[in-house]
């Protein structure tokens, strides 16, 4: 492509797309609402997921000892624990330090429990390297002698992988749903405003044009409008996901959501990427009709 | 400079456009093509300026049957020929000047060639001092102008023009076609489709005579038959 080509292409481009104000507005409006709605549900989905993956790290089983085993049977349990495959991290607690937790817990609730009184068993805390496979490890350590009661929250940890996994799901689906109409509302609208150039094509065509010639200027266009039209969102979700962070971070402190420098970036990126090829292969398509002069 | 041998077109509804036309057409030669509307000259314009294919037959210009050409090789054969339409097209909210540079643009021409031939253009169709006035602005024989200096801004050596005068008036109808003389002087193939009976007996020059898409006369310093209504 010669220079003088290109900077013939590039001020056509910005030229139509003065001269084509409202055609312009409308194409930078479609790419704007629909990035931000992909990239509100971009955000959404990996805060989701992470979301449930901090709660899968937290979840843990507790197998709670029978009171009449000896010390060296307790030993025992530790070590037919830690040869479980799946295990991670085996912890011992006494009854005393599960008693003195509980007192930190629940404060005045618990007075009058003192150690002599103690009504709890000394126990395990156990770990899996993969959160998956709580529910069969936790069957397999109800196996294990001496084990007087095994507990993982296990309907809620059921429930828990199966929506994080059905959310996942739905979500992807939904993005590629969404990025499909986003390119058909673009290459629409692009078609319209290639249709109400048509005339000037056709003469372009009359004076001995070559089709990519005609085609540059409408390409660059769509990269310059997909351009503006990502980052209008981009710019708009690095603001409002900062101010929701910070405002989570102050009032729902236990949520555990994704650190906007570690995602915006890349969102922003991939925004300006999708626009920009949007944009682009919109006016490739919609202008395939108009070349046959 | 132009041969067509057999040439046959019957468009798609099945309507026959054209029926074994055989022509040859001189360098520097002014040919008026006449007929009654539907006999054929639009469809003869049009398949010399390579907008469709015929059904049959060959049209030869610059000694390339352009019948042939792929599709890739014919923006360079259009370079080659200026075109002047009926209704103008023209770029209506672009000036005079751009819309007769984007001719040159087209083809490539530094931002030098243009400045240096756009006013030649203009000048030799008398618009030097509506340059800067968008097309819109202007009558239908000035827009008929810039059609013109479009087409001959690359000095192309073949002008075809479609009925260039079916939207004047007689008087400008009349600058028109001199415009044209004067291009034809200056070396270029005219080949001018018209029903403008006075024109053509005003000029004297080659007319060929269509009628229901066949040649029925031909004849050099002819005139308009009124049997080619």
């Amino acid at each position: 492509m010669l220079i003088r080509n290109f900077l013939y292409y590039i001020k056509e481009a910005f030229c139509s797309i003065g001269r084509n104000g409202w055609m312009s507005f409308a194409s930078i409006s479609v790419v704007t609402i629909t990035l931000l709605i992909l990239g509100s549900f971009i955000l959404l989905n990996l805060n989701v997921e992470h979301i449930a993956n901090e709660i899968k790290e937290q979840v843990e089983i507790i197998a709670r000892v029978d009171e009449n085993c000896r010390p060296d049977e307790v030993e025992k349990i530790r070590v037919s624990l830690i040869q479980i495959a799946q295990v991670e991290e085996v912890r011992f607690v006494s009854k005393e330090e599960a008693l003195e937790r509980l007192k930190e817990q629940l404060g005045e609730f618990m007075e009058g429990y003192e150690q002599e009184h103690n009504p709890l068993r000394d126990s395990f805390e156990i770990r899996t390297i993969n959160p998956e496979d709580v529910p069969a490890v936790a069957a397999e350590i109800k196996k294990i002698p001496g084990i007087a009661a095994v507990d993982y929250g296990a309907e809620v940890v059921d429930k828990l992988f199966r929506s994080t996994n059905v959310i996942q799901w739905v979500g992807f689906a939904f993005m590629i749903g969404l990025a499909g109409t986003a390119m058909a509302l673009i290459a629409n609208t692009i078609k319209l405003t290639v249709n109400a150039r048509a005339k000037e094509i056709m003469i372009m065509k009359w004076v001995g044009a070559t089709e990519w010639f005609i085609r540059w200027p409408f390409i660059f266009e769509g990269i310059i409008l997909g351009t503006i039209g990502a980052l209008i969102p981009s710019l708009i979700l690095i603001y409002a996901y900062g101010e929701a962070f910070n405002w989570a971070r102050m009032n729902l402190y236990f949520l555990p959501l994704v650190a906007p420098e570690q995602i915006l970036m890349d969102l922003s990126k991939l925004l300006l990427l999708l626009g920009a090829t949007i944009g682009a292969l919109g006016s490739m398509l919609s202008m395939r009709r108009f070349l046959k002069v | 400079m132009i041969e067509i041998q057999n040439l046959n077109m019957v468009y798609p509804n099945g309507v026959k456009a054209l029926k074994d036309i055989n022509l040859t057409i001189e360098r520097s030669e002014f040919v008026f093509v006449v007929g009654a509307s539907g006999a054929g000259k639009s469809t003869l314009i049009r398949l010399m300026g390579r907008e469709f294919l015929p059904t049959s037959g060959s049209i030869r210009v610059f000694n390339k049957d352009i019948t042939r050409l792929r599709r890739r090789e014919v923006p360079y054969y259009r370079r080659k020929i200026g075109v002047v339409f009926q209704d103008f097209r023209l770029l209506e909210n672009r000036t005079v000047f751009e819309n007769v540079a984007f001719a040159m643009q087209v083809v490539g021409a530094s931002p030098r060639q243009i400045r240096r031939q756009v006013p030649e253009a203009l000048e030799m169709v008398k618009l030097t001092g509506k340059a800067k006035r968008k097309a819109r602005e202007l009558s239908g024989g000035e827009q008929q102008r810039v059609c013109l200096a479009r087409a001959i801004v690359n000095k192309p050596s073949l002008i075809i023009a479609d009925e260039p005068t079916g939207n004047l008036d007689p008087e400008t109808s009349r600058e028109i076609v001199q415009l044209l003389e004067e291009i034809n002087l200056r070396g270029a193939t005219v080949i001018m489709a018209t029903h403008d009976k006075e024109i053509v007996d005003s000029m004297r020059k080659r007319v060929i005579t269509l009628s229901a898409g066949k040649i029925i006369r031909d004849e050099q310093r002819g005139v308009y038959q009124q049997h080619a209504h």
